[in-house]
């Protein structure tokens, strides 16, 4: 178990630049996800820290050894591949024991650390077969026992849990939080399922287009997202962006969506003072729908687009000038599509981000 | 009526193949088979008659193999030719595969395309190359590099030379096929590496393994079954071939009998040798030879079907037929 740190990493293939610059620390004992879409670096930013790949510039320590040049097989780390790699050839016992053989382990050692691991997963039954005579989940777990078996410094997931259905995913989730904490092993796990990350991970590594977006607990880049990526790929459905005007009123600035103007107080209109377009941002669970516009809240009208029925609530889209609004309803609320609606938001919940930077006005230093 | 529609198609087209393989596998088969059991000789139709005892000419082969010393020699070369040969293209394309698989790509290409050079090479072009190589006097190649370097003092029968028979004539033919034949295996083992998941292999780097153990533990095991078909194919293969010995043999830089295989036995006995050889040629006793050949190759072909387990690799089509 060791503390994993990245000093300003980049790595590129050829003239695609695959990760800028990226610093980053990941406690020991840890359990950490890095969330991104296809194609951000996420996998690339695994790979180097199993060793994999070698950085195009920057260093990589485990603890205060510095690893950045030393090859996977001497790094210690656990890895488990969305595909999960068993080898086809070896019965799941010889896939789990494979990492002990190659360090030469005493064949009774072997076989009890093997016994131990399978057991911890539940296992034990499978042993004798072959990866290809497992179910998908099945093959999930003895890919974790070949990872866990070498008590590795690092355990490294590439999306482990990609390739399940739903209702064994959310079941193995659950599982595999409490196996990190009952170990305690530095953990990284690689995902563009925010809500694996969301409820997995004690800190979210947000990452688009190679470089890192957000860093934070899961709560932070769920309510203050640092700019419009992360704001618009946190959440589910995620966060409701809408462009708007900054007004003067009275001497101070103000926000214009549509008709709605809504001024706010000392600091925040400070700041908004200097722009002259703003994108307004909230969460579609986090407004309401009401025939009027209701009071201590900003009230924005909107016509009814849709309403997708989901059993436990209902997703009703609305219009806002050309800009789609979703937001989270009850069960019973089905408004008539065509229908003009007040999106009541507290605003509290609002958040502001520069159209130019994509910056959340919040981070914004006056 | 269904039925009759569906074997005339199946006559349709089955029948352009069964066509070839009768008139050019089934029928030669058959008449050399015939000639085996005749005194054939110098391309006589006069001799084509069957001879009072039919099995003569395989009597007379078993009695070649005890007591005729130049026969003696033909079977010993075959031995030694095909099983030596059999293991540098096997074991020689297996270890190029992985070489050239563990290779950066733009210097695998290019050693890729130098071990294929000798194969595409026509086979004439390819042994005259050797031919002037491994030639006797102080005109050849080796010879020539050796004298110069001051190792011999004067040209070396590299091939013919009685102190060095048999395994300078051996050495040579073995060297100039496995040249050409180890390509075979390189192509096969690498494309199949090549389609053994990344990931198994980043696993296995990770789990701990260095180049040896991955070769060991995760290459060779996933290429088993191509390793076994390559070995039979290169087997069945180096049992009949003789084009390039035969181009060596004619132009005499190696031994006569020192380097003949089985089957460029029947070939010379059928069509007889150019320069120095002999006048006359025995068509029924080289047929004879080749249908023992025939047999013992397929002999070891369903033997080697068998081992291979060639039932599971024949999976019934899917969808319906």
């Amino acid at each position: 178990m060791v503390e994993v740190r990245l000093e300003s990493v980049s790595k590129r293939f050829g003239r695609v630049v695959a990760l800028h610059e990226v610093t980053l620390t990941f406690e020991d004992g840890s359990f950490t996800a890095i969330l991104g879409p296809s194609g951000s670096g996420k996998t690339t930013l695994l790979y180097l820290i199993a060793g994999i790949y070698k950085p195009s510039s920057g260093r990589i320590y485990f603890g205060d050894r510095d690893v950045t040049n030393m090859p996977p097989n001497k790094r210690n780390v656990g890895l488990v591949f969305q595909n999960y790699a068993l080898y086809p050839h070896m019965t799941v016992y010889d896939n789990i024991a494979f990492p002990l053989r190659l360090k030469k382990l005493p064949r009774d050692e072997i076989d009890r650390r093997v016994r131990e691991v399978a057991k911890l997963l539940h296992i034990e039954e499978l042993l004798e077969r072959y990866p290809s005579q497992l179910s998908g989940g099945q093959q999930q777990r003895v890919a974790m026992a070949r990872a866990l078996v070498k008590q590795p410094d690092v355990l490294l997931l590439d999306e482990p849990l990609s390739n399940l259905d739903a209702l064994l995913r959310i079941k193995i989730r659950a599982e595999l939080k409490r196996l990190q904490k009952d170990l305690g092993i530095t953990t990284i796990y690689v995902t563009h399922d925010q809500s694996e990350a969301l409820a997995l991970a004690d800190r979210i590594v947000v990452i688009d287009r190679g470089r890192i977006q957000q860093v934070g607990t899961p709560d932070e880049v769920y309510a203050r997202p640092r700019n419009l990526f992360v704001a618009g790929f946190i959440g589910s459905p995620p966060a409701n962006l809408i462009p708007a005007k900054i007004v003067a009123r009275s001497g101070s600035a103000c926000v214009a969506i549509g008709d709605t103007v809504y001024c706010p107080d000392k600091p925040l209109s400070e700041k908004l003072a200097r722009f002259q377009e703003v994108i307004v941002a909230f969460r579609p669970e986090h407004a309401t729908l009401g025939e009027e516009p209701a009071e201590n809240m900003v009230s924005i009208e909107a016509e009814v687009y849709t309403v997708e029925t989901l059993g436990k609530e209902n997703i009703v889209t609305l219009l806002v000038g050309a800009t789609p609004v979703k937001v989270v309803v009850e069960p019973s609320v089905r408004p008539q599509p065509g229908s003009k609606l007040f999106i009541n938001v507290e605003p509290e919940k609002l958040m502001f981000f520069d159209p130019e930077t994509e910056l959340n006005i919040e981070y914004i230093e006056v | 009526m269904k039925m009759a529609g569906r074997n005339a198609a199946l006559l349709f087209f089955l029948a352009p193949a069964f066509i070839l393989i009768a008139l050019f596998y089934l029928v030669p088969l058959a008449i050399t088979v015939y000639v085996s059991f005749t005194d054939m000789q110098n391309w006589s139709l006069y001799t084509l008659r069957l001879l009072p005892n039919p099995l003569f000419n395989y009597a007379r082969l078993f009695h070649m193999m005890l007591y005729d010393p130049d026969f003696v020699k033909v079977v010993y070369t075959t031995i030694v030719f095909t099983l030596v040969t059999l293991a540098f293209n096997v074991l020689g394309g297996l270890g190029l595969a992985i070489a050239v698989y563990l290779m950066e790509e733009r210097l695998s290409g290019f050693f890729r395309g130098l071990w294929l050079l000798p194969r595409m090479t026509p086979v004439a072009v390819y042994a005259l190359l050797w031919y002037y190589f491994f030639l006797g006097s102080r005109d050849g190649t080796l010879n020539a590099i050796l004298m110069a370097l001051g190792v011999i003092d004067k040209p070396v029968q590299w091939g013919t030379d009685p102190r060095l028979l048999p395994w300078s004539a051996w050495a040579i033919i073995i060297y100039v096929n496995v040249l050409v034949g180890v390509s075979f295996g390189m192509l096969i083992f690498y494309s199949a590496l090549r389609s053994i998941p990344w990931e198994q292999v980043i696993a296995a780097r990770v789990d701990g393994a260095s180049t040896l153990q991955l070769v060991r533990h995760i290459l060779i095991p996933s290429i088993r079954w191509h390793i076994m078909f390559v070995t039979v194919w290169q087997l069945l293969s180096l049992l009949t071939t003789y084009a390039h010995i035969f181009l060596l043999v004619e132009w005499g830089v190696v031994d006569r009998w020192w380097s003949s295989t089985w089957a460029l036995y029947v070939f010379t006995t059928a069509f007889g040798l150019g320069g120095g050889g002999p006048s006359s040629t025995y068509q029924g006793l080289a047929a004879a030879a080749a249908v023992i050949l025939a047999l013992v190759g397929a002999g070891l072909g369903l033997l080697a079907l068998r081992l291979l387990g060639f039932r599971r690799m024949i999976v019934p089509p899917k969808g319906e037929l």
